[in-house]
């Protein structure tokens, strides 16, 4: 039985669930941003890094996953166009990229003090890739080739 | 008047080559995004910090300082990304419910930074020397939350309310 995705015929909803999506990922990504501008030595110089991650590590969380979950219900109005998008698909090995560095190379830079010039490189390494995955997302709407 | 000077801004070079060309006006909207993002989360981080709900560990004088001229800074490169966007077209923009509330919205925040400025924000340390966040921080901290995620959302809809037909594109 085919049922419509309510999503697909209510632009409010589309709207508001846009909303959900930026808000998460502003919240997600703008915590990292701190936390590498602290380890490139801008922003929040008196506390350690540890502290800010701590700090706001499940801030961090709940906006990624308020911001995935949207991003999943975003997906489902048009999975045909979006896994066929270079500009999805570019975001979507980001997106792994960067949450797999933030949990794993990028929290042992933060809580082990490592040497300067390496957190730097961790720090612009995570900027990067996550700039990346925004990027990624405003070109899905510019790229409309993609695989076919 | 204001119509007619936004329908010469729209149309001057950079505005206009900005409007029609296919990557750097999505590359200057992801930047708005990217300064967004790195803006918004030094406001929650100082809204959390003012509501007691993270970082308590520093005081508030403290969070509010060593973001003061770093917020200023993500504010200006995402207004700057805002405002090649608003120029690029302009007049479609006039006429926009969602852009006119933003700004509405805008001055809104203007006046919530004069009403806190001399009892919250001038002087934090005094703030923060007191044994409880004050009530008044707390409601600042709360209305600014507000007003940001306002103007976040309503800054989305700007993009899904079409451009009229006989814009003065030149």
């Amino acid at each position: 039985m085919w049922i419509e995705n309510p999503l697909s015929t209510s632009p409010t909803g589309f709207a508001v669930l846009e909303c959900f999506h930026i808000a998460g990922f502003a919240l997600a990504i703008g915590m990292t941003a701190l936390l590498d501008f602290r380890l490139l030595g801008i922003g929040l110089q008196n506390q350690s890094p540890a502290q800010i991650a701590r700090a706001f590590e499940w801030w961090t969380l709940g906006g990624l996953v308020v911001a995935v979950f949207s991003g999943l219900l975003i997906f489902s109005t048009d999975p045909d166009m979006y896994y066929l998008n270079w500009g999805f698909l570019i975001k979507m090995v980001c997106l792994v990229l960067a949450i797999l560095f933030n949990y794993t190379i990028h929290k042992r830079a933060v809580f082990r003090p490592w040497a300067p010039g390496a957190a730097r490189l961790v720090a612009c390494i995570s900027l990067i890739l996550w700039v990346s995955v925004i990027f990624g997302g405003i070109f899905i709407a510019v790229i409309r080739t993609g695989l076919t | 008047m204001l119509l007619s000077f936004l329908i010469w801004l729209e149309n001057l070079t950079p505005f206009s080559s900005l409007r029609s060309s296919a990557y750097v006006y999505p590359i200057v909207l992801a930047l708005h995004l990217s300064a967004i993002s790195l803006f918004g989360a030094m406001i929650v981080a100082t809204d959390l910090r003012m509501l007691g709900w993270a970082l308590f560990d520093s005081s508030i004088a403290d969070v509010i300082t060593q973001l003061r001229w770093p917020k200023r800074i993500g504010f200006i490169l995402a207004g700057t990304c805002g405002f090649l966007l608003f120029a690029s077209k302009a007049e479609e923009y006039y006429y926009n419910a969602f852009f006119r509330t933003k700004m509405l919205l805008f001055v809104l925040v203007a006046i919530h930074a004069l009403v806190f400025r001399r009892s919250v924000y001038a002087d934090p340390i005094k703030v923060a020397r007191l044994p409880l966040v004050p009530r008044r921080a707390r409601l600042a901290a709360a209305l600014s939350l507000l007003l940001w995620l306002g103007i976040l959302c309503v800054g989305r809809g700007i993009g899904y309310v079409a451009g009229r037909p006989g814009m003065h594109f030149r």
